[in-house]
């Protein structure tokens, strides 16, 4: 579904990926894990057109990627839950829900998403009338989540649902994830730094370190690897 | 207690004229974090388009000398949209938007000295075009009134002309309030002003959303100018009176919220019409920036705005 070949990108003359490649079949639960500045963000900035590669191809469903004006991508079933959250404060509940509804699939199937939005997210429907900026933490990324699932995407992006959240409502977050992903078969692509987390809930991953893959594999495979014992799950 | 009421009602009919050219800005303001110099011009060659539409194109002819300025005035509306639209496709959108990602600055430098020279082009060719003789949308309301009451024993009179504009400026801020608060385009422009870079990931075109708000708010402030010329006279430099009550308003309803510059407008209209009863007329416009200071000394963020910034 979303292949990256040969990825390089980053802010002015210092790159931050370096030759990245990485493949999502659909269906597919895919971890990025690694430590703070590996590249993880910028790799979902490249994906959705905010920055622009400094060499390689991203292509989606075969559609070069690149060629994509930046608004246009979302347009092709790509929702980016992004880092921080970044619900639109002054709008409602409801309201950004209905931003997240601005595709032509997310239209079509508004009821029915809305309807499945609230089942998962029981607290988007009790809080819909209230301003997002006005949501804890966790509200706000519940919303950021339900805002990506009412395009009605074929790929779901998350950029570090977990972070500057307690470990409860973290860890609330990641069975609400696995949750919607057993009912929905959405294909995910999640950017995390928790490691044990997600490697927990995806079933495939890759390290990143210092903008390169440095290890892939399926879930198993990388959690009994011995350098992210060591690394990452503190082993 | 007469002179009171005659001004709290002046101060009304004229706030709300303020308030809807206040309002054009807020909304470019709002949405785009654009400080457009140049809009005062806009609003004047709004005022101009009414008149020659009135005059020229026939619309005095067809409708005459009462209902036609209003016709000529709302037409002018929507001739300055595409002008903004244009402006905003041609020259704004190289500053602004997505492009200001590898500006410096944020491009507000470069937008600094581009709507300047837009508003100097716009003076000069102005003059040019236009000469410098006062103009104005003449009709024959502005010379007669209307009777309120008698409440008690007093009786107010409002000027017809200006009692019409006070009420179309209303309608179309209704209108307006709709279209941002209920409409599937004003919640895009409000997601695009919140955080454009998320607007981008949920599939809104930020630079279209910046070129709707920009001709909007062009058209918006064309139409509240050619309002103002059916009691005020004008000239070619005549936007530049008013850009600087323009962002008085805006700065006072708080910067970014929409609503709050027809209130900050108001305000600033009935500050002015309520002064003449203390003050010279010629303090006037003093006394706006006076009472201004004092707001914002008490109450920095404005009537709506939010002391935090926006993430």
């Amino acid at each position: 579904m979303l292949r990256i070949e040969g990825l390089s990108a980053g802010y002015s003359a210092k790159p931050v990926l370096n030759g990245v490649s990485i493949n999502i079949d659909a269906g597919q639960f895919v971890a990025i894990v690694g430590p703070n500045g590996a590249g993880k963000t910028t790799l979902f900035k490249t994906i959705s057109g905010i920055l622009k590669p400094s060499g390689g191809g991203i292509s989606f469903n075969g559609v070069d990627l690149l060629a994509v004006p930046p608004a246009q991508r979302a347009h092709l079933g790509i929702a980016h839950v992004p880092e921080g959250r970044q619900v639109f404060p002054s709008l409602t509940v409801m309201e950004n829900l209905e931003m997240g509804a601005m595709t032509e699939s997310g239209r079509r199937d508004w009821a029915a998403n809305i309807e499945r939005i609230f089942a998962w997210l029981p607290v988007l429907a009790e809080r819909r009338g209230q301003f997002a900026g006005t949501l804890s933490g966790g509200q706000q990324q519940m919303l950021a989540i339900g805002r990506g699932l009412a395009s009605s995407p074929k790929l779901l992006m998350l950029d570090e649902p977990s972070m500057g959240l307690a470990p409860s409502t973290a860890d609330f977050i990641f069975e609400r994830l696995i949750e919607i992903r057993r009912q929905s078969g959405l294909t995910m692509l999640l950017v995390e730094q928790r490691v044990a987390e997600a490697l927990e809930s995806a079933d495939h991953g890759y390290v990143l370190e210092a903008g390169r893959v440095v290890l892939e594999g399926n879930n198993e495979t990388l959690r009994a690897d011995d350098r992210v014992r060591k690394a990452y799950l503190g082993m | 207690m007469e002179g009171f009421l005659q001004a709290l009602a002046a101060g009304l009919l004229i706030g709300a004229v303020y308030g809807l050219m206040c309002v054009g800005l807020g909304l470019i303001f709002g949405v785009m974090r654009v400080i457009n110099f140049a809009h005062g011009d806009f609003m004047m060659l709004g005022m101009y388009v009414a008149f020659y539409l009135f005059t020229a194109a026939g619309v005095q002819a067809v409708f005459g000398n009462a209902v036609g300025p209003f016709i000529a005035i709302l037409l002018a509306g929507p001739v300055l949209a595409l002008f903004g639209y244009f402006v905003h496709l041609t020259l704004i959108s190289h500053v602004s938007g997505t492009r200001t990602a590898s500006l410096e600055g944020e491009g507000h430098y470069a937008q600094l000295i581009l709507t300047l020279g837009i508003a100097l082009i716009l003076q000069n060719g102005g003059l040019i075009i236009f000469g410098s003789v006062l103009a104005s949308i003449r009709t024959p309301l502005s010379s007669s009134a209307w009777e309120l009451g008698p409440f008690f024993d007093m009786s107010i009179f409002i000027n017809k002309a200006r009692g019409i504009d006070a009420v179309v400026s209303l309608l179309i801020m209704t209108l307006l309030s709709l279209l941002i608060t209920r409409s599937r385009i004003g919640k895009s422009l409000r997601a695009a002003a919140d955080n454009p870079t998320a607007a981008t990931y949920m599939g809104i075109d930020v630079d279209r959303a910046h070129r709707t708000a920009f001709a909007l708010g062009s058209g918006i402030t064309a139409i509240a100018g050619g309002l103002l010329a059916t009691n005020y006279p004008f000239h070619p430099f005549v936007g530049l009176d008013y850009v600087i009550v323009m962002y008085a308003g805006v700065v006072l309803g708080g910067m970014g919220s929409i609503i709050g510059a027809f209130w900050g407008g108001m305000t600033i209209g009935l500050v002015q019409q309520m002064s003449t009863l203390i003050l010279p007329t010629q303090l006037q416009n003093a006394a706006i920036f006076v009472v201004f200071l004092l707001i914002i000394f008490f109450r920095p963020q404005g009537f709506f705005g939010r002391m935090v910034e926006r993430t």
